[in-house]
């Protein structure tokens, strides 16, 4: 029978992928359980992951604050600027405010954020963690008495989540400034009409909605890339880009599926 | 050692005690400084401020006078500072026992047991006993104590 042959090895093949690809989201889940149970025991602070704190929101956060501040301002600029003219064009200037500060401090700005860190920061983490694995580093730490999860792992998920919320409201903060510009003009009187449009946007379960999606992010763009470096063989150097585009790959999918769930809660 | 696997077996023990095993397949962490590599030990394992846990390494490092690697990373050291670096790092938890693991390996291009024994001397405050691990085809280099 060389069909069905043929058809149990294309089953035994697909199901032998399958089981590889949950199990990798499996491994991911549990290392984010991990996580968040050790960044929230207080023994996990001492004064080496204090130190790995303070260099990942160095490095992720604050050595690329004024880089990103000026493409962010520039693209929330240019963004405003297309909503404002459209609401005028069609007669609805009095929501361009509303529809602008919705688009961008809502949406596109924790997006583009969590982006540019998992871009960044994301993938030299994933990089990383495949090599201390291939050069079998992990051990060596161990064998020393550090625990390499809370010293090398823990901090850098506690950085990435600050980074990802701090950079975010940096954001946020100048695309709020720019739209009451766009809008008002160089002036002072309409701070009034302004703030009241802001009661109205961000309101309790916004806010909480824009905390517990920049903070799903910040998670996934450290989570995701250790622990798809953790999965990485040891010895084994040509796994390292498999490993980080595996990273990439799925890093990009959770942002969006985070992006999607958000929107479905808030607007269907 | 009388063979291979008595070797691993022994160093498999050194695993699960208080044994700090000096190895090539233990490397330093390459995104550090020696001097870090070291000083991470106490400042992780006794909440010891970088700074005091900095001196304490720096202070390992002047006995054996090394302290010119003390900002290299892995990728910069010769195999002398290497091992070095993977000696101290084992002694400042101050372990009963140190295993060093097939010292050959370790110092490829060095007459390592006198190179061991001047910088085990250099050290011998900071040790309680210190294990050698090679080959009893080796045996003939070690001077008798």
């Amino acid at each position: 029978m060389p069909g069905m042959n043929a058809f149990t090895a294309i089953l035994t093949r697909r199901g032998a992928a399958l089981l590889a690809w949950l199990q990798g989201w499996q491994r991911l889940l549990r290392f984010a359980a991990g996580a968040t149970v050790e960044a929230l025991t207080p023994a996990t602070y001492n004064s080496a992951t204090r130190s790995v704190v303070q260099k990942q929101i160095y490095f992720t956060a604050w050595q690329i604050l004024p880089g990103f501040t000026l493409f962010a301002a520039v693209l929330s600029f240019v963004l405003i600027q297309i909503v404002v003219d459209t609401a005028r064009h069609y007669g609805l200037a009095e929501h361009a405010l509303e529809a602008s500060v919705r688009i961008l401090a809502l949406e596109i700005l924790p997006l583009i954020t969590a982006l540019f860190v998992g871009l960044r920061s994301g993938a030299a983490i994933n990089t990383e963690v495949a090599l201390m694995i291939v050069h079998n580093e992990m051990q060596a730490l161990a064998e020393t008495g550090v625990d390499p999860m809370r010293f090398e792992f823990i901090p850098r998920v506690i950085g990435g989540v600050i980074s990802v919320l701090a950079l975010t409201a940096v954001a946020s903060a100048f695309a709020l400034a720019l739209a009451y510009l766009a809008v008002y003009g160089f002036q002072a009187s309409s701070l009034t009409d302004f703030n009241r449009v802001m009661g109205h946007i961000f309101d309790a379960p916004a806010i909480g909605l824009l905390w517990a999606k920049v903070l799903a992010f910040g998670l996934a763009v450290t989570v995701i890339p250790i622990s798809e470096g953790l999965a990485a063989p040891p010895a084994k150097l040509f796994f390292v880009p498999i490993s980080v585009l595996r990273g990439m790959v799925r890093l990009f999918f959770v942002l969006m599926l985070i992006e999607v769930i958000s929107l479905v809660l808030k607007y269907i | 050692m009388a063979d291979a696997a008595a070797r691993r077996a022994l160093v498999a023990a050194a695993h699960d005690s208080d044994l700090a095993l000096v190895a090539e397949e233990l490397p330093l962490r390459a995104n550090l400084s020696v001097l870090e590599n070291i000083a991470i030990v106490p400042q992780y394992r006794q909440n010891m401020a970088y700074d005091q846990a900095a001196d304490q390494a720096w202070g390992l490092l002047a006995r054996v006078n090394r302290t010119d690697c003390a900002f290299k990373r892995d990728p910069d050291l010769d195999s002398e500072q290497r091992f070095i670096a993977k000696l101290l790092r084992a002694i400042i938890r101050s372990p009963s026992i140190i295993v060093i693991d097939r010292p050959a390996l370790l110092l490829p291009d060095t007459h390592y047991p006198p190179f061991l024994d001047a910088n085990l001397k250099a050290l011998q405050e900071r040790l309680n006993e210190c294990w050698i691990l090679d080959y009893p085809w080796n045996e003939p280099l070690y001077a008798p104590r």
